[in-house]
Formats: C-alpha cells, sequence, structure tokens
C-alpha cells in the first residue's frame, strides 16, 4: 500500500510539474480490485503488513514523447486528466478492504445458499484469523461486531458439505483462515515396535521420564535401579507405576525408564504419565480409565518467578509501620 | 557568625527571656545554659537514660524477630532415663507379639528336616531352643520384623537352600566353605546368616557370631597389645570375654566336652576339665580371655569334633584401619586386632576349619563405609562366578586397602536378590495368617506388592504389606 500510494502521488506530481494544466489521466484497469493506490492518508502499520500485501499493479510510465507532453489541456482533455477513478467501489467509505470483502463473502453465501450443509461440530475445524490479525492485514479500523458477523458468514460457508464444497468458496476462505491449522499439527505416530516395546515420554515439574514398556512379570526397572533403590518413598514407588496399578496391569508388563533432572516426587510424576502414554500404545481402548486415574493429562504447574518488590513469587514484605 | 535573620530572631527570643542582651554572645548556644551556677554544667545536667534508639527496618527488608525473654514453653521437669536405659530401649530385642495370631500349620525347623531341599518356598518355625541360642548370640536385630509376629520364623528361600547345600558339603566332606553375602538393602542378607547360624546350631555345629563388625573396630570397648607379637597385634579382653559367654550360652551342646589339650593359662584348669571350665575362665577375667579363646578355638577344631560356623555381619568395617590408636599415635588396622584376623584369616582361607564348617561375612548397605576395596572384591567375585573371560579393572584413581584386598582375592559371594513370586506369595499368606494383612492373597494382588517392592525385596515387602497398614 505504502507503494501504491507513493507511485500514485509522484505521478500524479510530475503530471503537475511538466504542464500548466493537468493533462488527461490514464485510467487504470478495473482488474486492480483490492489496491488502494490512490488512497492519500499515511500507512500506520506498514511495518507490521510488510508479510500480507495486497495485489499491486505498478501505474504504467508515463510517456513524455507524447505529442500533447507540453501542451495546455483544454475542455473534455482536461476534464479526463482530473478524473480519477478509485479501485474499490467502497474507496470513499472508511473500510473499503473490510467492504469489499463482506461483500464478496455475502455474495458467495447468496450464490450458494442452497448447497446441502452438516451441522457445525461436524464441519471441519478452521481456526480463522483473530480480529487483531485481520486488522493488521487489511489495515483497517474494523470493528469487532462486524468481523463476527463476517465470521458467521464464513462459518456458514464451512458448513457446506465436504462433497459438494465448490472450489470458489474454499479460496475465498481460504484468506481468512490462520496460516497454521490446528489439523496441522499432529503428534508423531505410536507404535510397539519390532522388540514389543512402546515408548511413552511424561514430563512434570522439570523432570522428564521415558518409559519402555514390554509385556512381562512386572519388573520395573528406572535408571537401572529397582523401584526400591530408586524412590526410598512408598508413595512415590506407587504414584510412579500408578498407571499400571490403577488398571490392574501391574503384573503383565516390565517396565524400563530413565528419568532426568527435577527432584523425586517431579520425577515419579513424570514416570506416571511416561508409563500411561507407553501403556495407552500397547491399550488404547484403556484411555478413560487412565484418564479416571489422571494420568493422562500433563500437569502444567512449575515454580512462578520470583518478582520484584516480593520477597518470593507473592510474598509482600513485611508492613512496617514508617 | 550566623546570618543576619537567625541572628535577629535570636535577639528577640532572647528579649522575652532575659532582660540583658549584653552578656549574651549569639550564635554559641551551649554556654548560655546555665551561666549563673558556680557548679559546673556537668553536675547539673541529670543524665538522661540513654536509649538506643534504631529506626524501624525500610520496607521491602527482612527483619529478623527474635523476642528475648520470652518463655520458651513448659520446662521439662520429668526425671531423664537412667544411664544406658535409651540404649537398652533401642538394641531391644523383642521376638514375639501375643496380638498376632497363632498360625497352625507352621512347621517348625529340626535337625533332620533344616537341609532338606523340601522346604525351598516355604515359611517355617525356629525351635525354642534355637530361639535361645541365636539369642545368645546376638543373631536377631532389632529392627528386623521379629516383633511383629507370634514367634519367629523365617523363609526357607532359594538362598537358603543354596546355603543348606553348602552345609551339606560341609558336614559330609569336612570343607571350609566361606562366603561374603551380598545384596541391596533390607533384601535379607543379616536374616540370611540367622538361618546359616540356625542351621548350623540345629546339626550340633559350634557356632560363634560377631553381631556387629563395627563394635569391633569403633574404639568402644578397650584393646592392648598381645604380647610377644610381631608386628604388634592388639587383644580386646572385654569384647572377647563377652564372646566367650555368648558361646558357652549358644552351645550348650559342646560345653560338656572334656578338655582333650592342656594349655597354658593365668588360672589353673581343675582337673579333668570340660569347656565349661576354660569357658569360664574366660569370662571371669578378662585379661586372659584371649588365652581361653585360642585354647578353645584348638580344642574345637580337633578331630572328631563339629564343623564351626563363624559369621560376622557388616563386613566393611573390618577392611579399613579402625578407629583404635596404636603407641605412636597412628591408626591400627583391623586386621591387626587379634579377633578381626581370627575371623579373616578363616574368611580369606589363609586357615582352614580342619572339621569343616563355614564362615559367612554379610556386608550392610545401610551401615557401611565406603570400601572399594570390598566393593572390587564382590566385583570380581560375582565376574568369576558368572564365569566371566576378563575380571573387573579396578580404578586406579581410588585409594584400595591392600590388605583387604589380599584377604579377600578368592572369597566367593552369595548374592541375594529378590524373592520369587512363589516365594513372596508363600510369606505373604503367613502374613495373613498371622493376622497381621488383612487382604485377600490373590495372584494379583501379590504380584502388586512384589512389583512395588522392587522386585521382591524382602523387606520392603515386609514393610508394605505388614508394616504401613491404613
Amino acid at each position: 500500500m505504502a507503494r501504491g500510494e507513493l507511485s500514485g502521488s509522484l505521478r500524479r506530481a510530475i503530471d503537475l510539474l511538466g504542464r500548466a494544466y493537468c493533462s488527461p489521466a490514464v485510467r487504470f484497469p478495473n482488474t486492480i480490485r483490492h489496491s488502494r493506490c490512490l488512497s492519500t492518508t499515511t500507512s500506520r502499520c506498514a511495518e507490521l503488513t510488510s508479510e500480507t500485501h495486497e495485489k499491486f499493479t505498478a501505474a504504467p510510465p508515463i510517456d513524455f514523447s507524447k505529442p500533447d507532453a507540453g501542451r495546455p489541456k483544454t475542455g473534455k482533455q482536461l476534464l479526463r486528466t482530473l478524473r480519477v477513478v478509485p479501485a474499490s467501489p467502497s474507496y470513499f467509505s472508511a473500510k473499503p478492504t473490510f467492504n469489499d470483502d463482506w461483500v464478496a463473502l455475502t455474495a458467495l453465501l447468496r450464490k450458494f445458499a442452497t448447497l446441502p450443509t452438516v451441522p457445525l461440530p461436524e464441519a471441519p475445524k478452521v481456526a480463522w484469523k483473530t480480529i487483531d490479525q485481520y486488522r493488521i492485514m487489511t489495515n483497517e479500523p474494523v470493528k469487532t461486531l462486524r468481523y463476527h458477523k463476517m465470521l458467521h458468514v464464513l462459518r456458514r460457508l464451512n458448513r457446506i458439505h465436504s462433497s459438494l464444497m465448490p472450489q470458489e468458496v474454499l479460496v475465498a476462505m481460504q484468506r481468512y483462515k490462520k496460516d497454521t491449522q490446528p489439523s496441522d499439527m499432529r503428534p508423531n505416530p505410536v507404535f510397539v515396535d519390532e522388540a514389543g516395546r512402546a515408548k511413552g515420554v511424561g514430563r512434570r515439574k522439570t523432570s522428564s521420564a521415558v518409559a519402555w514398556l514390554v509385556e512381562g512379570e512386572g519388573e520395573v526397572l528406572i535408571n537401572g535401579k529397582t523401584l526400591t533403590d530408586f524412590f526410598g518413598r512408598v508413595h512415590d514407588r506407587e504414584s510412579a507405576v500408578w498407571a499400571l496399578k490403577a488398571t490392574q496391569r501391574l503384573d503383565k508388563y516390565n517396565v524400563f525408564a530413565l528419568v532426568r533432572g527435577g527432584g523425586v516426587t517431579g520425577q515419579a510424576e513424570a514416570l506416571t504419565l511416561a508409563i500411561a502414554k507407553a501403556l495407552l500404545v500397547h491399550e488404547p481402548a484403556l484411555k478413560p480409565a487412565l484418564r479416571r486415574a489422571g494420568t493422562v493429562t500433563r500437569d502444567p504447574r512449575k515454580v512462578e518467578r520470583k518478582k520484584t518488590g516480593h520477597v518470593k513469587a507473592r510474598k509482600m514484605p513485611t508492613w512496617v509501620k514508617r | 557568625m550566623p546570618p543576619p535573620s537567625s541572628c535577629i530572631r535570636g535577639l528577640t527570643r532572647l528579649r522575652a527571656a532575659q532582660p540583658s542582651i549584653a552578656c549574651r554572645r549569639t550564635g554559641d548556644a551551649s554556654i548560655q545554659t546555665a551561666s549563673f551556677s558556680t557548679s559546673s554544667a556537668h553536675y547539673a545536667i541529670v543524665a538522661k537514660k540513654k536509649t538506643i534508639s534504631t529506626p524501624p527496618p525500610k520496607r521491602g527488608t527482612k527483619t529478623l524477630n527474635v523476642k528475648k525473654g520470652r518463655k520458651t514453653g513448659p520446662v521439662d521437669t520429668g526425671k531423664p532415663p537412667a544411664v544406658g536405659e535409651r540404649k537398652a530401649m533401642r538394641k531391644r530385642v523383642v521376638l514375639s507379639n501375643n496380638n498376632a495370631l497363632e498360625v497352625p500349620s507352621l512347621v517348625d525347623l529340626s535337625e533332620e528336616n533344616v537341609l532338606d531341599t523340601k522346604n525351598q518356598g516355604l515359611v517355617r518355625g525356629i525351635p525354642e531352643e534355637a530361639v535361645d541360642a541365636l539369642r545368645a548370640v546376638e543373631a536377631f536385630k532389632p529392627r528386623q520384623g521379629w516383633s511383629l509376629f507370634r514367634r519367629p520364623a523365617v523363609l526357607y528361600r532359594r538362598e537358603t537352600t543354596e546355603l543348606a547345600q553348602l552345609a551339606k558339603g560341609v558336614e559330609e566332606g569336612k570343607k571350609t566353605e566361606r562366603r561374603i553375602v551380598t545384596g541391596s538393602r533390607m533384601s535379607g542378607k543379616s536374616t540370611l546368616v540367622l538361618q546359616g547360624l540356625l542351621m548350623a546350631h540345629l546339626r550340633g555345629w559350634a557356632i560363634i557370631n560377631f553381631p556387629e563388625a563395627q563394635d569391633l573396630v569403633n574404639a568402644h570397648t578397650e584393646y592392648g597389645p598381645l604380647p610377644g607379637s610381631s608386628p604388634t597385634q592388639y587383644t580386646q579382653d572385654t569384647y572377647t570375654a563377652n564372646l566367650l559367654s555368648q558361646f558357652l550360652k549358644a552351645n550348650k551342646h559342646l560345653i560338656s566336652l572334656p578338655m582333650t589339650t592342656s594349655p597354658t593359662l593365668p588360672q589353673p584348669l581343675p582337673p579333668r576339665a570340660t569347656l565349661r571350665h576354660l569357658l569360664e575362665i574366660g569370662i571371669t577375667t578378662p585379661e586372659s580371655s584371649w588365652p581361653v579363646f585360642t585354647s578353645l578355638w584348638a580344642e574345637l577344631t580337633q578331630p572328631g569334633r563339629p564343623p564351626i560356623m563363624l559369621a560376622l555381619d557388616g563386613l566393611s568395617h573390618i577392611m579399613r584401619n579402625s578407629e583404635y590408636l596404636s603407641a605412636d599415635v597412628k591408626p591400627i588396622h583391623a586386621h591387626d586386632l587379634t579377633l578381626v584376623r581370627h575371623f579373616v584369616d578363616h574368611l580369606s582361607g589363609k586357615k582352614t576349619l580342619p572339621n569343616g564348617g563355614m564362615v559367612l561375612a554379610a556386608t550392610s548397605s545401610s551401615n557401611s563405609p565406603a570400601n572399594p576395596a570390598l566393593e572390587f572384591s564382590i566385583q570380581c567375585a560375582e565376574a568369576r562366578k558368572m564365569g566371566a573371560k576378563e575380571t573387573p579393572m579396578w580404578n586406579p584413581y581410588k585409594v584400595v586397602d591392600m590388605r583387604a584386598m589380599e584377604a579377600l582375592k578368592n572369597v566367593d559371594t552369595l548374592h541375594l536378590s529378590g524373592l520369587t513370586k512363589e516365594e513372596a506369595r508363600s510369606i505373604m499368606e503367613y502374613y495373613a495368617e498371622s493376622g497381621m494383612l488383612r487382604a485377600k492373597v490373590d495372584e494379583g494382588f501379590v504380584g502388586e506388592r512384589w512389583s512395588l517392592a522392587g522386585m521382591g525385596n524382602i523387606g520392603e515387602l515386609e514393610r508394605t504389606s505388614v508394616r504401613m497398614r491404613v
């Protein structure tokens, strides 16, 4: 947009310098729908929009060798020089891009309104751009409510049955989707390897554990030590193999695990998660049982940082008079 | 001179206080106090009590708030326990629990069945008479779980069978079996030594037990140089006398044997003396206890006498310098103590037992000083047992006691691993029958406890299923 502005004003300036009267301007072709080359406002977010530039077509070069280069224009010629037709019909609204988008989407919805739809939960999961991302992309002060209305339209379009989804709609929706979709993030596939081992990784506080589970007798080795040698507290031993104990699988599998970092409790609870994940590879149907046992979700709590002015993370210094 | 404004203010104030301004010198305030008194200003002024007034701490600073003179709770006016009472409580060995149920199916071990391999995996009771003997030699330790059950019983585990096989070999071939009992913490090393002593006692062997090797070397008992020894050795008379009295109580079947040798002792032996007379001399006069011990040993190794069981717990204590000091204030090596040397000579194979016997030395995991020599020797012994081609390399950066290395060069180990699931089930059924475990002992329960006890560590198994009942 900055480039568009510059080229437009430069062209006008040269036109005005070169002649006493304005010469007829060359009309821009109507194909540049989204370009806003003639905007006179300063670009506010020019540096932010470096990634998402609108389509841009440079103005045609000025031909000084034309016969009417130096001659003053009169009448109709002069009028043609003055008329500058904006690229978008909503140019003189405050939010031309948004309005154009809105018009285009509603037109699209009108066009495909009769196509069968699926209920919302069955529609493909899409992460739409947030209002802030959209504002940066368009460089326009779009109101939240307006944008939400547009999202309604987009969701409605997204609900069109996948087998009948027109290519046109897919292309149009692409503009409003986030760059990375949640469906793009796929966990690595889990499997039981040729030796019958299933691997699971778990973390808690600052500990991280890797556990390999094989079918066996209930033997547990952690960093090459037995459970009792590694954990002095009975509570820690139980929490390390809790996933197996809660599902009555303790005597069905052998565990080999490596734990690093953190303290004793953190290591035990990191092991809980690692063993649960490895167990889920062997028996995916145990997931609800393990969730009830509380071994599926990673505990995100960590040590809270200390703040300035506080004695600890939250503790304030003792109040003293004066 | 003060600035003019303050000067004027001073003058006006002065006029109000004093009629004359002439005698006043402006700007010097100290002079004007008591200007008409003849005594010096020093006496006139009543000295103000000096108070050290520290300003309150700034915000954000931590302050230590220690109030002096605050009463520190009610003073304990109770009588402190008498001398030695605390230690007696600590060392008390309780061998029965009247609240535990009698186990009707419990079969006692006896002279006939004690070496029987059919016992493997079963819990067997210790007969009354053997309990007394074992208690006399302090084979029961205070922190073991004897006080949880009606009467002492032991699990005849895989390693016990191994020990029984060794004992059979000793009886048949008059061999001297030497073993270091190793294993992880709470794996039952001391109990295995107890089982060895029990077997020996039931089979009519002579048993000598050093219940805690630490007591030999921590300089808590008196010592003195052995006359005529070079290099100097040291005897521990009180300890030896105590050992002799333990021998007297534990080996009742031997003490009526007649003396076959005539040792030269400080006190003369009566005619037709028996071992009891010999021992009594050693017990009553500790200074003659070491000669008595040597002559007792000479008696026991006479042909036709029973095999001997020598046992010691806490091996790493005697494989290093003791806490004793020599006359030139040098530490005495544990092997220079006569009793320790006697044991170590038999453990290392330097001396053999002519009538056969067994030398058992148990390591300890909870009370053992770092001992690289012992660790390395155990590693080598394990490697030898596994039939490894190469013995392990020793770490040249560790300070190793060479005398210990030499002594432990070719001693085998008896490693205690975890219980098998069958053994675990057997002992848990015993727990349940004693009423100390209120759970249904089935395969799942046993497997779970077996895993949680670190693959059948017996001490942990007892801890989690009997001691830590909810």
